[in-house]
């Protein structure tokens, strides 16, 4: 029973990370309908933002976090200018816009490791390691912090797309973005918001796992799992996410934990391919109607 | 240049290519895009290798010549793909795309874990039989063959799959067959490239076959245009032979890479040659087009100016 | 279509740029290569610099003397990923187009082992690092006339890490945590396995993880409930600190062993406290005086600690030089065939290059214990 509690609890922290990632892919998904690869290197430059701007710059940590995500806000901005406004603008089909993100990824991973070296760094000490006990459990700290901060982040980012004007503005974007654009929104702008915020998610993303785990400059690849998450709940959806996510990583935990950690993947894959028979636009997903 | 180098980069150039050709029914022709292709080219890989390797070699070789390896390989992933076409095809767009990476992946776990094919640490001793003319000939072949498809009755069908679905299954077409059938052939396509592919390094290993190869396979295919198969021949020349040239900028050599791809997507839209063929007639056929454009340019800028920008 | 040929007219200028040049005649070319990009792009990087340091001090030093004649040695590396279709590229690319007399590294096992065929035609011979798959160098029972190693081998490596955990630990359940899609530490698992059991140990926990991992809390969890006496982590640095880190976060205080993708810096910087106490399988000594001389050197030309790489392409240099002037000409069959038997005196120890398999023989390991953030070496321990 103990060690069933304590591989809930590894679930729910592995899942928390991936929920982090997956949000921004989601986001970006519901407005442009294609899956932003070049997230996760995105989400590995805030990691290591966050970590020189603690050890190159001394900063204390929430300077230094808040730097981390204005970069990353930045970097996700800039991404798209280059890398999908053209395509955007010629109404190019969604595999150029996959590629193109995948061209991305390439670029900023091997950037990092011809410039900053591709060496793992580790974040000097901000939140005590050792974990707190309920008994025979281990509770990581950290992983409390970052339960909270994307409760946060999220619940943020649901109230300003339900409460706000310009949120008001992405969900018509997410519904219909032509109609949208005809209707006199600037839909430009809502993209370079979306974007944006994705950003944003994956500075505080990379600053956490970078704290979590370490920092190196593939990172980017275990947002494939991320990714995998934000379809099994249903790609667009915000609360999909979060929730594929959780899945995702009890899941995960619980096969290693009492199956066979040697094919721990292989049963998530499986499990994966047989939601997506079964419903197949994800636990929450938007149910895609052919537009023609 | 020395040729002994040359040889090695056109011998993995035509290999892809057999992969390429496959993947181009799928991604170019159907509009169907796969990021699990390595899996069937890794089943290609370890059937082909299965029926060659020696018995002395390995326990779980037979010895059989490298035409049965080519052809079970070949027959296995097409079989395979059948299996999995029935169970995702349906899936639309991005969820057909991550139900093929599992599929992918899965393949790639599984073998990791036959330790009878050696697991993780790879299998040597497959016997090296990819030469460069069997090469070529195969790629000929190949494109002889997918040449036909796409300009008979089925081919034109999957075309207007690509194109518009609703529409295709409404005008009669049963979108779902087509749909398999350009999955089965780029499987068996992908099937033949791995074996070829085994007995060109002849050692192998499931990492060889993971998500990246399966991406390098479909930019290849994007990156020579959708709808062409000279595209597709001309990309799986130039983008395996990219990161030999770049050798020369050593550790930026990825970085440039990236770009490349980047740059390529957002400057030549359709790709290197999307919807053009270089053939006579498909020469013939862009010079026509190019002429109309340039004429119906000339002919709206004679009307009223204001309508030239639409369209 | 203008764009397509500007496209194609770029792309042929680097090539024939890539072309240019050739040796010259006091020149022997010695290639390199190894991942300089991707995962494993550490050791590579570490590899390269080192071989170019030696190459450079050889050079100031006026050069070998090869046959009579003084030659200076050029080091050519290129990256291939750690990518076995671009090691075969790679390796082309060196015997046909560079004209190298011989090849050192790569480190994988999986990038050393497609390449034979390659070298065979070439008649190239290779000197690998730290690539310890059996099959390396051996397939079929016959040895394979191009490939040669400086390390020790993983059914060695595994039976020294099983019997010192079970003699000299007094360990007699063990659980393996191991990374399921990586040759390296799938084949040191299997030969600790076999190795521990038939000593009369149970292994009593055998999970994996996947590359790319960075969360082993669920397969610790399993372990710490399995509660073994010694806990077998035959993977890389980064993956044994993380999964270090997480097992005392878990509780877990079992004393923890692992083989030669332990040693690095990094890893007392990473895991800290949580390695504190451990074990591992080593091809050498830190603090033999041997090494201090080169581990010195290094840190004073690229401001950075060595890594275990280093050490061996150090001594692949050696055995090569050694092989090089033995044979008395710059040409690979020669090469080859002056590195059977060869005796050189390395600094991870005496090597002598055995000629029906390839391998360093008698070559003893190391094993290393982790105290207050140092490596202190134990003893050399040769498995029974």
């Amino acid at each position: 029973m103990i060690q069933f509690l304590q591989q809930l609890i590894n679930g729910l922290s592995i899942g928390s990370v991936y929920a982090l990632m997956a949000v921004g892919y989601s986001l970006v998904y519901s407005i442009m309908s294609f899956s932003n690869f070049a997230h996760g290197g995105v989400i590995m430059l805030g990691a290591y933002f966050g970590f020189f701007a603690l050890t190159l710059l001394k900063l204390p940590f929430i300077p230094a976090f808040i730097l981390a995500c204005a970069g990353t806000t930045l970097l996700a901005i800039l991404v798209e200018r280059i890398a999908y406004k053209p395509l955007r603008e010629r109404n190019a089909p969604f595999l150029y816009f996959i590629i193109s993100a995948m061209g991305a990824s390439i670029l900023l991973e091997n950037i990092v490791i011809a410039t900053i070296g591709p060496t793992f760094r580790t974040y000097p000490p901000v939140i005590p390691r050792t974990p707190i006990q309920l008994g025979a459990l281990a509770v990581g700290r950290l992983d409390l912090i970052m339960f909270f901060i994307s409760a946060v982040c999220l619940t943020g980012l649901i109230l300003f797309i339900e409460k706000t004007k310009m949120g008001k503005a992405i969900q018509a974007a997410a519904y219909n973005i032509k109609a949208c654009a005809l209707m006199g929104v600037n839909t430009d702008k809502i993209i370079l918001i979306v974007f944006g915020l994705g950003g944003f998610l994956a500075g505080v993303a990379g600053v956490f796992f970078g704290m979590k785990y370490t920092v190196y400059p593939q990172i980017g690849n275990i947002t494939t799992k991320s990714f995998i998450a934000a379809v099994f709940g249903g790609l667009g959806s915000l609360p999909g996410a979060v929730l594929g996510s959780v899945l995702l990583g009890t899941i995960e935990t619980l096969v290693a934990g009492y199956l066979s950690s040697q094919f721990r993947d292989l049963i998530a894959f499986v499990i994966l391919i047989g939601v997506l028979i079964f419903r197949p636009s994800g636990i929450m997903g938007k149910t895609t109607v052919d537009k023609a | 240049m020395d040729w002994f180098y040359i040889q090695g980069i056109l011998m993995l150039a035509g290999i892809n290519l057999i992969a390429v050709l496959g993947l181009s029914l799928l991604t170019g022709f159907t509009g169907l895009f796969s990021f699990g292709h390595a899996g069937f080219m890794a089943i290609g890989a370890y059937l082909g290798a299965f029926m060659t390797v020696s018995p002395t070699t390995s326990p779980a070789g037979l010895g059989l010549p490298f035409a049965v390896g080519v052809i079970a390989g070949g027959a296995g992933a097409g079989i395979v793909s059948y299996f999995i076409g029935r169970i995702t095809l349906n899936l639309k767009g991005d969820y057909f795309c991550i139900a093929t990476l599992g599929f992918g992946e899965a393949i790639r776990l599984i073998l990791n874990n036959v330790q009878l094919f050696g697991g993780s640490r790879g299998w040597p001793g497959v016997p090296y039989k990819s030469t460069l003319p069997a090469i070529i000939i195969v790629d000929i072949l190949a494109v002889i063959f997918l040449a036909n498809l796409v300009r008979s009755r089925h081919g034109r069908n999957m075309i207007a799959v690509r194109e518009e679905e609703l529409a295709a299954q409404i005008a009669g077409i049963n979108v779902f067959k087509y749909k398999m059938i350009a999955l089965v052939v780029s499987a068996v396509y992908a099937g033949v490239a791995g074996v070829f592919f085994g007995h060109y390094m002849t050692f192998i290993q499931p990492k060889m076959f993971s998500m990246t190869k399966s991406t390098e396979l479909t930019i290849i295919v994007i990156f020579g245009g959708l709808g062409s198969i000279s595209g597709s021949v001309l990309g799986a020349l130039l983008l395996t032979a990219l990161p030999e040239i770049l050798r020369a900028f050593e550790i930026w050599r990825l970085v440039f890479y990236g770009a490349a791809v980047i740059l390529i997507m957002i400057s030549r839209p359709k790709g290197l040659m999307g919807g053009m063929e270089l053939t006579p007639a498909g020469l013939r056929k862009a010079r026509n087009e190019r002429k109309a454009r340039i004429l119906a340019l000339k002919e709206s800028k004679n009307g009223q100016n204001g309508e030239a920008g639409l369209g | 279509m203008k764009r397509t040929l500007m496209a194609v007219a770029v792309i042929l200028t680097i090539v024939l740029l890539g072309c240019a040049g050739g040796g010259k005649g006091d020149t022997i070319k010695v290639g390199w290569f190894g991942a300089l990009t991707g995962d494993q792009a550490v050791w590579g990087e570490n590899e390269f610099n080192t071989v170019k340091m030696l190459f450079e001090e050889y050079n100031n030093a006026g050069g070998i003397e090869v046959g009579g004649k003084k030659y200076k040695l050029e080091a050519i590396g290129y990256d291939n990923k750690g990518d076995a279709q671009e090691a075969v590229n790679v390796v082309k690319r060196l015997t046909g187009q560079d004209k190298v007399v011989a090849i050192l590294g790569p480190n994988a096992s999986g990038n050393a082992i497609p390449i034979a065929p390659v070298l065979e035609q070439a008649k190239v011979p290779d000197i690998a690092t730290v690539a310890t798959n059996p099959k390396v160098t051996v397939l079929d029972g016959k040895v394979k006339p191009y490939n040669f190693r400086v390390c020790f081998i993983d059914p060695y490596q595994g039976a020294v890490a099983a019997g010192y955990a079970f003699d000299k630990l007094g360990a007699t359940k063990a659980a393996i945590l191991y990374d399921v899609s990586d040759d390296y530490s799938q084949g040191l698992r299997e030969f600790f396995k076999i190795n521990f059991e038939k000593k009369g140990g149970v292994i009593v926990a055998d999970e994996s993880f996947n590359a790319g991992d960075v969360d082993f809390r669920p397969q610790l969890s399993k372990i710490k409930a399995a509660n073994p006496d010694i806990i077998f982590m035959p993977y890389f640095f980064k993956e044994v600190a993380l999964s270090a880190n997480q097992a005392r976060e878990l509780g877990i205080t079992q004393v923890m062993m692992g083989g030669d993708g332990w040693p690095s810096e990094q890893l007392i910087s990473m895991g800290g406290a949580s390695v504190e106490g451990c074990y591992f399988v080593n091809h050498l000594d830190y603090a033999d005086p041997a090494v201090q001389d080169y581990k010195a050197r290094y840190l004073a030309k690229y401001g950075k600690e060595t890594e275990l790489n280093g050490f061996l392409v150090h001594d692949a240099v050696l055995v090569f030089v050694a092989a090089l002037q033995k044979a008395g000409k710059a040409n690979g069959e020669a090469i080859a065939k002056a590195l059977e038997g060869i005796e050189v005196q390395g600094i991870t120890g005496n090597i002598k290059i055995s000629p029906e398999t390839h391998n360093p023989e008698g070559k003893d390991a190391a094993i290393l214990k982790i105290v207050n953030g140092q490596y202190v070496f134990q003893e050399k321990y040769a498995a029974q």
